[in-house]
């Protein structure tokens, strides 16, 4: 068992869960998003894109890439929240971060997807 | 690569960031009114920024509860410490000397795709190599040189020339950075490598003759068996700095005018040559036997002087019959017998000495003709001020020779056909060159007629008509005038005439080689190129190149 490997996968897998816990509710109900879930899945993801860094091969690119395309849209909605949460009614405002989150998790989903198949594809 | 080094101090400061950012949103604080408030993630993110950061803007938006200032105080630690360990990591990185070198060789590889004009590749930038930079540049040549010692190619980013030197700190040996220097790039027009180590240019000869065997390939070699092996790989011209020292020295002994075309063909153009010194004939006495000593020996004795060696180790260098001593002490040159000697060759590997023994020579025989090597080009300022009759400098004489190879190939055969020339003969072809085109070192440069080099030309030949020679050298705007132009060579079919007449007829294939001014070296393919300008040079009519016009130049030419 290599340790790197289980850390790497763990860490990918862990993006999309809780990337998808924070998604999971009604979407304009601010009671079933907690901004704490949110907070976990942006440092996760963004940890799970730095470690993805230096890999020189092919899938190695685009898993990056879905990590980076994950980290813009929770970041996006991290930054909605912080600065019109004062401002703006709530179930208005929890649309748009959700729908943001829904976008980062379809960008793990693919992550996921792509870490599964080279995983099968190895064989061993 | 960067970024696989850097894994470790980002996600360092990220868990570093993220545990106290929770934390602060945690801990209870007081707001101005005495009511229990906890920070937002944002508001905690901001202010952890500003304290990793060490910025510090200080408690905001309240005063901060006992319990927050705890926390504070072991955010304080916990995040700065990986703070500056992450920026002095990057910071590490970005200074690192072998990530610097892949990034500054793949900027020149990148350079040198983009050149657009023909180049040379110059493995090595040392005395030699730097004056023939030097003057390819002043020819107006592009230049890449690839160089181990950062000290040297610091002296040529300091070096004031005409275009950019493209650079690379690297080992020519390794084939990488021979294609990164360009050697596959279709303008690359040859590679000379002039390091002082035979090893090194052997290696360099043979990859780009493997590589690219239609390259030109000029290499220095010292020991004959590396030579032989640099010609077996098709290296298309060796230089040993010994032999063609004795060698030049020889060709001034037996022919002076030879010599003064050889350096007037390969010098740098607009430079004046001072008119060199004949030497005497009789016997010469050479210091230091070593292998430039052997080659002056050698050549001397094929001129038929008579020669007496001095040699501080005669063991050493194999000197059968010598005068054993340095040559800086006057005993010494009194054994070898300096009274009755006309000459002397101050030859041996170190300057001072040199200088001491021709200035002891001097002293005891003020008749001497004095000859002294120059190794280094520090010297210069020494050697000018004593002002022997030749000073010979190794490097000025591998640089000129590399010249005479890289400029054209046809001068290379040009300046071999002229050794086997009379003085006579060089003497009247100097006259000649200096009527046409001045006292200044001189352009030379090939064409070749063909339909892609000399259109204008070669349709003329093909329609059945006769171009002579001198029809060439017509100017483009006054046919009554000529060009600065002399021929010096015409190869056709393997056959060389060396200053051929100025009535030959040319036929296509032929390759001329000419000796000229700058101008006539830009005007002549305006003219050969032309179909306009060569039919007014040979028949001095102007034809209007528009239908129309043709039309009433017909209608109006009286019948």
């Amino acid at each position: 068992m290599n340790m790197e490997k289980v850390v790497f996968g763990f860490f990918i897998v862990l993006a999309m869960t809780l990337n998808f816990g924070f998604f999971l509710g009604e979407i304009d109900n601010a009671a079933h998003h907690h901004v704490y879930e949110l907070y976990a899945a942006i440092i996760v993801s963004l940890i799970a894109t730095v470690l993805k860094f230096g890999d020189r091969t092919q899938v190695g690119a685009i898993l990056l890439s879905t990590s980076l395309a994950a980290d813009l849209q929770l970041i996006t909605a991290a930054i909605l929240w912080a600065a019109f949460h004062e401002s703006m009614e709530s179930s208005s405002l929890m649309v748009y971060i959700v729908s943001l989150s829904g976008g980062a998790l379809m960008a793990n989903f693919v992550s996921v997807v792509l870490l599964i198949s080279e995983t099968i594809s190895q064989r061993r | 690569m960067i970024l696989r080094r850097l894994r470790r101090p980002l996600i360092l400061i990220i868990v570093s960031f993220a545990v106290v950012t929770i934390g602060l949103t945690l801990v209870p604080g007081v707001d101005d009114q005495g009511n229990v408030w906890h920070m937002s993630i944002f508001q905690a993110f901001y202010v952890i920024s500003y304290t990793a950061t060490t910025i510090g803007f200080g408690e905001v938006p309240y005063p901060y509860s006992q319990a927050q200032r705890l926390w504070m105080t072991f955010s304080i630690y916990f995040t700065v410490i990986p703070w500056f360990y992450a920026v002095g990591k990057i910071i590490t990185l970005l200074q690192d000397v072998s990530l610097r070198q892949t990034i500054t060789a793949e900027r020149l590889a990148r350079n040198v795709r983009q050149l657009q004009e023909p180049f040379f590749i110059l493995c090595s930038y040392g005395q030699s190599a730097s004056l023939l930079a030097n003057i390819l540049d002043e020819k107006n040549m592009r230049v890449v040189v690839i160089e181990q010692n950062q000290d040297r190619l610091n002296e040529l980013e300091l070096a004031d020339t005409k275009n950019t030197i493209l650079s690379l700190c690297a080992d020519a040996k390794l084939p990488e950075n021979l294609i990164r220097a360009g050697i596959d790039h279709p303008y690359c027009s040859g590679v000379v490598t002039l390091t002082d180590n035979d090893e090194v240019n052997l290696a360099v000869a043979v990859s780009v003759k493997l590589m690219k065997p239609s390259l030109r390939v000029i290499a220095r070699a010292e020991r004959k068996d590396v030579a032989a092996n640099m010609a077996s790989f098709g290296t298309d011209h060796i230089i040993n700095p010994y032999t063609l020292f004795g060698d030049q020295l020889a060709m001034r002994v037996h022919s002076l005018g030879t010599y003064i075309l050889h350096q007037w063909l390969t010098g740098v153009p607009g430079d004046t040559l001072e008119p060199p010194e004949n030497p005497p004939r009789g016997n010469w006495l050479v210091c230091g036997y070593g292998r430039f000593g052997k080659s002056v020996v050698e050549n001397l004795q094929r001129e038929h002087l008579t020669t007496t060696i001095i040699e501080a180790m005669p063991d050493l260098t194999q000197c059968k019959s010598c005068v054993v001593g340095s040559g800086t002490e006057a005993n010494t040159l009194i054994e070898a017998g300096i009274h009755d000697a006309c000459a002397i060759v101050a030859g041996t590997d170190n300057d001072i000495n040199n200088l001491s023994i021709v200035m002891t020579a001097k002293e005891l025989n003020p008749n001497l003709f004095l000859i002294v090597r120059k190794n280094n080009r520090n010297n210069s300022a020494l050697f000018k001020r004593f002002g022997a009759n030749i000073t010979m400098q190794p490097t000025d004489i591998i640089a000129h020779e590399c010249l005479a190879h890289m400029l054209t190939p046809l001068l290379a055969e040009f300046l071999t056909l002229a050794r086997n020339q009379d003085n006579q003969w060089a003497n009247t072809l100097i006259s000649q060159l200096v009527d046409v085109v001045g006292e200044t070192v001189p352009e030379t440069f090939a064409i070749t007629i063909d339909a892609e080099n000399a259109v204008a030309v070669s349709e003329y030949i093909d329609s059945g008509m006769l171009v002579r020679l001198n029809n060439l050298m017509q100017d483009p705007a006054n046919r009554e005038r000529n060009l600065k132009l002399v021929p010096l060579l015409l190869v056709r079919n393997e056959t060389s005439i060396i200053v051929p007449d100025q009535e030959t007829v040319v036929i296509n294939g032929d390759r001329i080689l000419f000796c000229g001014t700058y101008d006539a070296k830009t005007t002549l393919p305006a003219s050969i190129n032309n179909s306009k300008s060569f039919n007014y040079i040979m028949n001095g009519l102007e034809v209007p190149d528009s239908t129309i016009w043709r039309f009433f130049k017909r209608v109006l030419a009286p019948h």
